[in-house]
C-alpha cells in the first residue's frame, strides 16, 4: 500500500483578488518523483511557495504525511522535512563549499543549542556524503561564490541532501545549464529517487523526458490534467494550453 | 592549508595580546593612559566587526551602546567624587543637580528634583558596573526582537539604527537636571572595587583594560567559530536561504547584535575610567561613524582587524594633531582613508594580509610537492 507523503487539499492563494493559485489538490506518494508543467504564470513557484511557507495561503491545507503543517514558519516546515531549492541558486557565496554543507547538516534551528565548537559526527557524514553525491568533493575549500553556475545549483541540492529532507521540492533545478551539466543533474536526481520524495517544477523538455514518471499540468492556477507523460502528451487540453500542437519535443 | 591558516591567525591573536600586555614595561604614565583608550577603541572595533563583518548588520548607532555603558558607570563615579560629598548634605549629590535643584527641595537624591531617585542605587559601584553591561544589551534586545522579527534588513537598519543613536542623545541631553546636559559627567570619582582603586593613569587600570580587550578578542573568536558562529555569517550570504534550511533567522541576529551591544556598553565604561568624563559626545553621530571607518579600514571581517584598524588610526590621528596645519585636514584626511579602503581594499588591512598569507601557503605548499617529486625521481637511481 502506499503512503501519501503530501497532501494539497484545495491550495489557494489570491494576491489583491487574483487567484495566483486557485483550489490546488495534489496527492504526492511517498518516494515518487512528480514534475510539475506549465506555461510561464501558471502559478508552479506560487505553489511551491505555499508549501514551503513563504507565502501564506488564503485556502485550503496542506498535510505532511498526517500533519498538518498550514501556516506554520518556514524554519518549522523546513524541520519538519521540506526541503526548498530556488529557482535562483541560493548558496553562501563568503564560505567555502564545505561550510555551506556544514552549516546545511546543523540540527537543530535556534542560536543557544548552537553555541558550541563540536559537530557531530552523523553531521559530518552526512556533508561527506553530499560532497560525493554532487562531486564536489574537489571544490570542497573554494569559496561557493566561485563556482560555476552548474556547481552552484549542486552545491544548493547537496545542502538540501544532507538535511535528509522527506521532500524535496526543486525550482527548475537545470535553468541555465548546459547539456553535460543538465545530465548530471539528473543522474543527481535518479540516485535520489526512491529515498525522498521529489516535486520539480521545470521546462527542460528532455529533462522532463528522462526523470518524469508522472506529471501534474498547471493552468491558471489551477491543475488541468495529470498523469505519466503518454496521457500528458495526448490530452487536448495541455496541447492547447500549453505544449503547442507538437507535443512533449 | 585550512589549518596552517588557522594557527597563523591564532599566533597573530597571540602576539597582539602578548604586545599589549607587555606594553607597561616601556610606556611612561600619560602614553599608557593614552593607549589605554586606544585600546578602548579596539574594543569598539571588535563589537563593529562582530555585527558587520559576521553578522552582515550594519549599525551606525553602535555609539548608542557605547554611550549608555558609559553613563551607567558614570553616575556611580559621580556620586564617588569628592564634590559630590561637599553639598551640604549626608549622602552624596552631584553638585549639577543643586543647580537644577527644584526650590525648596531638600538636598538628598530622593528628591532634590524630579527623578533624581533614580541615582539612588549608583551609590553602589557594582550595581553602575551591572547596568553599564544590563543596560546596553537590553536595549540592543528590545531594538533588535522589534527589526530582525520584522525581517527588517541592509540599509533600513543602519537608518533605525541611526535615529536611535540621535535620539537618545537628545533625551539625554534634554534631561539637564538629572544627567548634567551637554556637559556630561565630569569631575568624577575614582572607581574602587575591595582594596583596589582604578586611578586613570596607573597601571592597574592599563592592565584592567588591556586583559578586557584580550578577552573580549578571545571570547568574540570562539564565538565565530561555534556553530551559531558559522550559521549567522550563512544569514549574512543569504538569510532566505538560512531560513529555508531551518534555522530561525532572528534569534541569531539579536543574540549576535546583543553581544555586539555588550562590548560597546563594556567599552563604554572603561572608558569612564580611563577618560574620567562621559559625555552626550559619545553618541554624535560623527563618532559612530568613525568606528565604521576603523573597522572598514582594519577588516571588518576579522575581529583581530577592526581592532587594529581602530589602534591603526587613533595612533596616525594623534600624531597629525602634533602638527597645527593637519587637524584641520584630518577629517578629509580620514574621508579620503575610507573611500580608498572602500574601492580598493574592501577587506581592509585583514583582507590584505588574508591574501598574501594565502598566496605565500600556495607557493609554499607548490614548492613542498615539487620538492617531494623530485625526492621520488631521484630515488632509484641511488
Amino acid at each position: 500500500m502506499t503512503v501519501a507523503a503530501l497532501t494539497l487539499d484545495g491550495l489557494g492563494v489570491a494576491f489583491a483578488g487574483f487567484k495566483a493559485v486557485d483550489g490546488v489538490s495534489i496527492i504526492i506518494e511517498e518516494g515518487e518523483l512528480r514534475v510539475v508543467l506549465g506555461a510561464n504564470g501558471a502559478g508552479k513557484t506560487t505553489l511551491m511557495d505555499l508549501i514551503s511557507g513563504k507565502t501564506r495561503n488564503t485556502s485550503g491545507r496542506v498535510f505532511l504525511y498526517d500533519t498538518d503543517i498550514t501556516h506554520w514558519q518556514e524554519h518549522q516546515i523546513a524541520r519538519a522535512g521540506i526541503g526548498r531549492k530556488f529557482q535562483i541558486p541560493s548558496v553562501f557565496r563568503e564560505l567555502s563549499v564545505r561550510r555551506n554543507l556544514e552549516v546545511a547538516s546543523f540540527e537543530t534551528p535556534g542560536v543557544f543549542s548552537n553555541l558550541s565548537l563540536r559537530q557531530t559526527a552523523a553531521s559530518k557524514r552526512r556533508v561527506e556524503e553530499a560532497l560525493e553525491l554532487t562531486g564536489l568533493g574537489p571544490q570542497a575549500d573554494r569559496l561557493a561564490g566561485g563556482l560555476s553556475h552548474g556547481q552552484t545549483q549542486w552545491l544548493e541540492l547537496g545542502m538540501l541532501i544532507t538535511q535528509n529532507p522527506k521532500i524535496l521540492l526543486l525550482d527548475e533545478p537545470t535553468a541555465g545549464m548546459t547539456q553535460a551539466e543538465t545530465h548530471k543533474t539528473t543522474e543527481i536526481l535518479n540516485a535520489l529517487r526512491g529515498k525522498h520524495t521529489i516535486i520539480v517544477v521545470e521546462h527542460d523538455m528532455a529533462f522532463v523526458r528522462e526523470v518524469a514518471r508522472r506529471i501534474t499540468v498547471m493552468h491558471l492556477g489551477q491543475v488541468l490534467a495529470e498523469g505519466d507523460i503518454k496521457t500528458i502528451e495526448k490530452d487536448e487540453r495541455v496541447k492547447q494550453a500549453y505544449l503547442g500542437s507538437k507535443g512533449i519535443m | 592549508m585550512q589549518a596552517t591558516k588557522l594557527r597563523l591567525n591564532l599566533a597573530v591573536y597571540l602576539i597582539f595580546i602578548a604586545c599589549i600586555l607587555l606594553a607597561p614595561m616601556f610606556l611612561e604614565e600619560f602614553a599608557l593612559n593614552r593607549l589605554a583608550k586606544f585600546l578602548v577603541f579596539g574594543m569598539l572595533g571588535v563589537a563593529i566587526a562582530l555585527s558587520w563583518g559576521y553578522a552582515g548588520i550594519l549599525n551606525l548607532g553602535q555609539g548608542l551602546f557605547f554611550g549608555l555603558g558609559a553613563y551607567m558607570l558614570g553616575m556611580s563615579l559621580k556620586l564617588a567624587s569628592p564634590t559630590s560629598m561637599a553639598q551640604g548634605s549626608d549622602t552624596p549629590v552631584p553638585d549639577f543637580m543643586l543647580w537644577n535643584a527644584e526650590p525648596g527641595s531638600k538636598t538628598d537624591l530622593c528628591c532634590i528634583n524630579g527623578g533624581s531617585w533614580l541615582w539612588i542605587p549608583f551609590q553602589s559601584h557594582w550595581f553602575g558596573i551591572l547596568m553599564g553591561m544590563a543596560l546596553p544589551t537590553l536595549v540592543a534586545f528590545g531594538l533588535g526582537t522589534v527589526v530582525f522579527r520584522k525581517r527588517i534588513a541592509g540599509v533600513f537598519v543602519s537608518v533605525i539604527t541611526l535615529a536611535c543613536v540621535l535620539l537618545v542623545r537628545l533625551l539625554i541631553v534634554d534631561a539637564q537636571p538629572l544627567t548634567n546636559g551637554w556637559n556630561g559627567l565630569t569631575d568624577l570619582g575614582v572607581l574602587t572595587i575591595g582594596e583596589t582603586e582604578f586611578d586613570p593613569y596607573s597601571a592597574t587600570t592599563y592592565y584592567l583594560v588591556a586583559i578586557s580587550l584580550s578577552v573580549t578578542l578571545i571570547l568574540g573568536r570562539l564565538l565565530t567559530e561555534t556553530r551559531s558562529g558559522m550559521i549567522l555569517q550563512a544569514i549574512r550570504d543569504d538569510y532566505n536561504r538560512a531560513r529555508y534550511l531551518g534555522f530561525e533567522v532572528s534569534s541569531f541576529q539579536v543574540f549576535f547584535f546583543c553581544a555586539s551591544a555588550l562590548i560597546a556598553g563594556y567599552a563604554g565604561m572603561l572608558y569612564v575610567i580611563v577618560a574620567e568624563f562621559a559625555s552626550p559626545s559619545f553618541m554624535e553621530l560623527s563618532f559612530s561613524i568613525t568606528m565604521v571607518v576603523w573597522a572598514a579600514v582594519g577588516g571588518r571581517g576579522s575581529l583581530i582587524g577592526a581592532c587594529i584598524g581602530a589602534l591603526l588610526i587613533n595612533v596616525i590621528e594623534t600624531s597629525v594633531s602634533e602638527t597645527p596645519a593637519l587637524v584641520e585636514a584630518w577629517k578629509v584626511i580620514i574621508g579620503l582613508i575610507f573611500v580608498l579602503v572602500v574601492l580598493f581594499m574592501p577587506q581592509g588591512i585583514a583582507g590584505l594580509a588574508s591574501s598574501v598569507t594565502d598566496r605565500a601557503l600556495e607557493r609554499f605548499s607548490g614548492r613542498a610537492a615539487r620538492l617531494r617529486q623530485a625526492d621520488s625521481q631521484h630515488q632509484p637511481a641511488e
